[in-house]
């Protein structure tokens, strides 16, 4: 027997700390009588490939697996996916299992074969749904078991799918029957979810226990996700086709996994908004104008995706979208309206569909599920209501006293029952009834032991020129609960890998497409509108804070250094809380406030709009809406800033520890700046960062030096501007005569050599706009242009000597038309986005 | 009965309105009762694209993107139309009501014409249990399904008051159900609500109703108006028969049919997007005037929506 071999081979080989911990596991673990357990076979045995996992993890010294599993949960947690602020981000939460669930070849062979063969079974029932409907006309499945879906979309009846299919990628949710088989409990078909989250949990497990997974033929996954990827792209009508994948937003509960897919597979991640139904074909609105769409990964579900025929209450949405599909202007996958084969309704239909439309039994069995639209079927049901699970039998809109899910009737209590029963009467399509089905377990491990935990696991197929592939690994989640009724599978889940064992050593699969795939190309880009809108106010926010961050340092060292420029009180330091009141980052009462207080509410002050606390979380909520643009280091060394921006709140603090906070914080900033010059690549995307911080900055600069560089400047006042200029040692090194106010001027805003100056940022910005693709096709020069080249002109040619503070708050204002004026040309909500609104009334 | 029908609709916009799409559905439906001779839909200003198709439930639309700058939307309909229902069902020759909630449960017609598409519950058609109760008091075990439903719709228009300042287009069936008050697409929606409750299948049709001035009266230019009543299937023998809660009227050749749905969103004559900077009016003038006078009931001045 293979268990025992493995047994035998893992006696010899093992370490004796090892062997004890191993068999402490094994003689510790207890499955449930009667439930099949993923461990221990039908006769009590573990399985082979199990064992050699459980082997060569107790070889881990106790607490080093511990160390190294939490090492890598928390960078991919930092960095990767499930990234949330609580309170916040609706995100679910799913805490890793360190323990993958493991699943040996033959087994795989089972499922993936059951899972193969069902996704080709929904394909081709929805052929035949929106297509001539064989099915209802000769009576193998009523009509009304299928209109009751909402996403039964009766206007793409007889429409082609663009591509050719209905279904790019297909869910199965699987568990272990009683008799030991694999069953299917629910079908995905709308937009499955989750992928995305076994990617990530791969990068976890593979990262923690090298090793090991390495050492185990582990299947690999980036195979699949690479033909998904070239699935799609042949839906395409061209060659080298745009693809999109539409998300409802970061609203979203799974906003953070699309946006780790987009990126991964280099995919532009859109909204509704940002895409345009015109002519039968759809486009993306981006800086450059419109650009074709070619392809639509859809994460919205059907209902919402267009306004003008679907949900007219929908804000998701494209209008025209459903027009374009009938063109066959743009290929949506799933196809829009695939979601109606997920009603539990059609289970109870499969087995005699499966072999009527492919000619084949049924591989793998779903729970025995009875829908009451039936005569026959409702007599079933009601003879053994006590004995069964209730669902509602569509996914329809919510309703009034609807089931929100399954439930046992033995949990309802009498009036409940009564309701039900007279509901299973009014309407009884609304329900099915289904046999209650025990979730087989799997090992999880449990302050060092080894204990059964109920499982679901969800396995995907996709689509790809090579035929159907499916996913050799999965979404899988287990229970907290040892309740193992599958309906009981609540909030507290949490997640594992899925380790699929082949017998022979892993191939190493190369991504490298062949030489002749790849044309070799160096353009900008298409950049959407929305990316680069945000882009543009990251880098304002990042500029403010760096700013603002200044101001606060000046604060502290008045306090500590008597050298200081601004003293604990005077003139200089009355004009530092007033900028920061102006700035909102004080509210008016700290007028003759003390310096410590106001650096410390400059710092932590949640509901001030101009403290640094409140711009580094709107910086970081900027770059969440993008996170599949940002480098993972990026993102990172946000999020530590803002952790330790909130942390830092806490304790009251003294001045040298507010000083040291600013100092920390002013070095992140350094290092994201560093990370933005360096490590982006200079297309359209950096440009936006960069004129978003070059705007701010022109603005801080002109604000600071009108405030500390009026007529009536003091040495003090001077001081203190050189210092938030960054300019004292360029200044000292250059005017040895000490602080006057013509050559702190000139410094300050008109050298072109000084990168804290306006005119470094006014000619930063010509070359940004120079770049950046025009729409207009005369030849004229854009609005953004208009502003700023006179600018420029007046900042080159200007003299100190007649730089006045009226001049510089007309060169401020300038910099704010500008903003305005770049926020109209290339982002959605500039003032050409007006908003679409219904046509009203009872026409 | 043959009817010639103008329907204009009129937006006026504060600013000048830059992209308009809309879905028009304003062409009456050819069926088994009657025969669209003539129709014309007329769009001003002229639209950049026009598309025609038949929507999912059999209705005509035609889809129009207008892309210049206008401050009024000009949408103009005349049809003619022969109306030529058979006679008036029996209500006592109809098969029990739960007989053909089982029997629309088994039905093989996915399509428009079939009982399937109008069973379930919609946003504007909820399955809402008070309305239910309601809806029960007359469908009794066992009884006609013409009775009952004509018994339901007698008690709507006896409870419920029109008021058309009470309710907008996007009113709740639940809320109208509540107030006991609306206009004909409150009704329509409660009426619905309530087969739809216990499992039979409704539909929401709009459309046109002929009008009778009072006597000695001229007809008003334009004085007529959209209307909207309930169609229900009675079974493979009898099929759809329409049942207006509005006047309490069982719809024979009085009514002209423009589209069929499961509730208002589906058939909304005019429905759009627009790039709408501004503040929008709305004027909708019809007429329905009969070609033949046979036949006219006197004295009787039916309700419609009054809208405009």
């Amino acid at each position: 027997m293979a268990a025992e071999t493995a047994t035998r081979r893992r006696g010899e080989d093992l370490e004796p700390s090892a062997a004890k911990r191993l068999s402490a596991w094994l003689r510790g673990y207890r499955p449930i009588q009667g439930i099949p357990d993923e461990l221990f076979d039908a006769t009590g045995r573990p399985r082979g490939d199990w064992l050699s996992f459980l082997g060569d993890f107790a070889e881990y010294p106790e607490g080093e697996f511990k160390s190294r599993f939490e090492v890598a949960t928390r960078h991919i947690r930092d960095t990767g996916v499930s990234y949330r602020v609580y309170g916040e981000e609706t995100e679910q939460s799913w805490p890793l299992n360190p323990l993958p669930l493991i699943l040996g070849q033959s087994e795989w062979l089972q499922i993936a074969r059951g899972v193969e063969q069902r996704a080709n079974l929904m394909e081709a029932l929805l052929r035949d749904i929106y297509g001539d409907a064989s099915l209802v006309e000769e009576g193998h499945l009523p009509a009304a078991a299928l209109t009751g879906s909402i996403d039964f979309l009766p206007q793409l009846r007889g429409v082609q799918p663009p591509g050719g299919r209905y279904l790019q990628l297909y869910a199965a949710d699987l568990g272990r029957g009683p008799d030991g088989r694999w069953w299917v409990l629910d079908d995905r078909t709308q937009a499955p979810s989750g992928a995305g989250y076994a990617l990530e949990n791969r990068l976890v497990l593979s990262r923690a226990y090298p090793n090991l997974y390495n050492g185990m033929n582990v299947e690999r996954l980036a195979p699949f996700f690479d033909g998904f990827r070239k699935g799609l792209a042949s839906a395409a009508d061209r060659t080298d086709p745009r693809i999109c994948l539409l998300t409802p937003g970061p609203f979203s509960d799974t906003y953070f996994e699309q946006a780790h897919l987009a990126r991964y597979l280099g995919f532009l991640l859109v909204e509704g908004d940002d895409l345009v139904a015109h002519d039968g074909k759809v486009y993306v609105r981006t800086i450059a104008g419109l650009k074709r769409a070619d392809v639509i990964l859809r994460r919205v579900d059907a209902d919402f995706t267009d306004p003008l025929e679907l949900n007219s209450s929908s804000r998701l949405g494209t209008p025209g979208l459903l027009e374009a599909i009938r063109a066959g202007g743009v290929a949506m996958l799933n196809m829009p309206g695939s979601g109606v084969v997920e009603s539990k309704a059609l289970l109870g239909f499969l087995p005699k569909l499966c072999r009527r439309l492919l000619g084949e039994d049924l591989i793998m069995p779903n729970i025995a599920t009875w829908w009451c639209g039936q005569p026959l079927e409702r007599d079933v049901v009601e003879r053994h209501l006590d004995n069964l699970a209730i669902a509602p039998a569509f996914n329809a809109p919510g309703e009034d006293g609807a089931l929100s899910g399954p439930r046992l009737m033995a949990d309802l209590s009498p009036q409940e029952k009564a309701d039900l029963r007279r509901r299973l009467t009014d309407r009884p399509g609304d329900f099915v009834g289904q046999e209650v089905v025990r979730l087989s377990t799997m090992p999880v491990l449990r302050d060092g032991r080894l204990e059964p935990a109920p499982f679901v696991l969800r396995v995907y197929a996709a689509w790809t020129p090579d035929g159907m592939k499916i996913m050799p690994g999965g979404f899988c989640r287990t229970s907290e609960r040892l309740d193992v009724r599958a309906i009981s599978m609540g909030g507290d889940a949490r997640t594992a890998d899925v380790w699929v064992i082949d017998d022979k050593p892993v191939e190493r699969v190369s991504l490298l497409a062949s030489q002749e795939d790849v044309k070799v190309r160096r353009i900008m880009g298409h950049l959407p509108s929305r990316a680069a809108d945000n882009l543009f106010w990251l880098g304002r926010y990042i500029e403010r804070a760096e700013a603002t961050l200044r101001l606060a340092r000046s604060l502290c060292t008045s306090l500590m250094d008597s050298e200081s420029a601004a003293h604990a009180s005077g003139e200089t330091l009355t004009s530092l809380q007033q900028l920061l009141i102006d700035w909102g980052a004080l509210d008016e009462e700290h007028v003759g406030a003390g310096a410590l207080e106001s650096a410390r509410d400059t710092l932590h002050d949640q509901a001030a709009y101009g403290s640094v606390i409140y711009l580094v979380r709107g910086a970081r909520r900027t770059a969440a809406s993008m996170r599949e643009r940002l480098s993972a280091d990026f993102w990172t060394l946000l999020v530590n800033l803002e952790t330790e921006l909130t942390e830092g709140a806490q304790s009251p603090l003294s001045e040298a520890e507010v000083l040291q906070q600013v100092e920390s914080a002013l070095q992140i900033l350094a290092a994201l700046a560093g990370l933005a010059q360096e490590n982006m690549n200079r297309v359209a995307g950096w440009r936006f960062l960069d004129m978003g911080r070059r705007i701010e900055r022109g603005i801080n600069t002109c604000r600071i030096t009108r405030t500390f560089a009026h007529d009536a400047a003091t040495p003090d006042d001077l001081d203190l501007l050189l210092d938030l200029a960054d300019s004292q040692i360029t200044y000292r090194a250059r005017y040895l005569v000490g602080l006057a106010l013509t050559p702190v001027r000139d410094m300050v805003m008109l050298d072109p050599f000084n990168t804290r100056s306006l005119a470094f940022q006014v000619q930063t910005l010509k070359d940004h706009l120079a770049v950046l693709p025009s729409l207009l096709a005369d030849g004229m020069l854009e609005e953004p242009s208009k502003i700023l080249l006179p600018l420029a002109t007046d900042v080159e040619t200007a003299d100190a000597q007649n730089l006045t503070p009226d001049k510089m708050q007309t060169f401020e204002r300038t910099l704010l038309k500008l903003s305005g004026a770049i926020a109209d040309r290339y982002f959605l909500q500039g003032a050409h986005a007006v908003p679409t609104v219904k046509l009203g009334g009872l026409a | 009965m043959i009817y010639a029908v103008r329907h204009r609709t009129t937006y006026s916009y504060e600013e000048p309105v830059s992209f308009a799409r809309c879905v028009l559905r304003l062409t009456p439906r050819t069926s088994a009762t009657q025969t669209v001779l003539a129709n014309t839909v007329k769009v001003t200003p002229r639209p950049t694209d026009t598309r025609d198709r038949t929507g999912p439930f059999g209705e005509k639309t035609r889809t129009v993107v207008i892309d210049t700058p206008h401050t009024s939307l000009v949408i103009e309909a005349t049809s003619q139309v022969d109306v030529h229902a058979p006679a008036p069902p029996d209500p006592k020759a109809s098969l029990p009501w739960e007989a053909v909630r089982a029997e629309s449960f088994q039905s093989r017609d996915l399509g428009p014409d079939g009982a399937a598409a109008y069973l379930y519950p919609t946003r504007r058609t909820p399955a809402a249990s008070p309305i239910t109760e309601y809806a029960r008091q007359s469908l009794v075990a066992g009884r006609p399904i013409v009775e009952a439903a004509a018994e339901l719709m007698t008690r709507i228009r006896e409870d419920f008051t029109y008021d058309p300042e009470a309710t907008s287009v996007s009113t709740p069936a639940l809320d109208a159900f509540t107030a006991r008050h609306g206009v004909c697409q409150d009704f329509a929606h409660v009426m619905i609500s309530g087969l739809k409750g216990l499992g039979l299948p409704a539909a929401y049709v709009s459309g046109y109703l002929r009008t009778i001035p009072p006597p000695g009266k001229p007809r008003l230019e334009g004085a007529d108006a959209t209307h909207a009543w309930v169609s229900l299937w009675c079974g493979r023998n009898q099929g759809w028969i329409g049942f207006d809660p509005t006047n309490a009227i069982v719809v024979q050749n009085d009514h002209i049919v423009l589209a069929v749905g499961r509730d208002y969103s589906d058939v909304a004559p005019i429905d759009g997007i627009i790039l709408a900077p501004g503040a929008q009016t709305l004027k909708v003038e019809v007429d329905v005037i009969p070609q033949e006078t046979a036949n006219a009931p006197a004295g009787h001045r039916p309700v419609t929506s009054s809208s405009a």
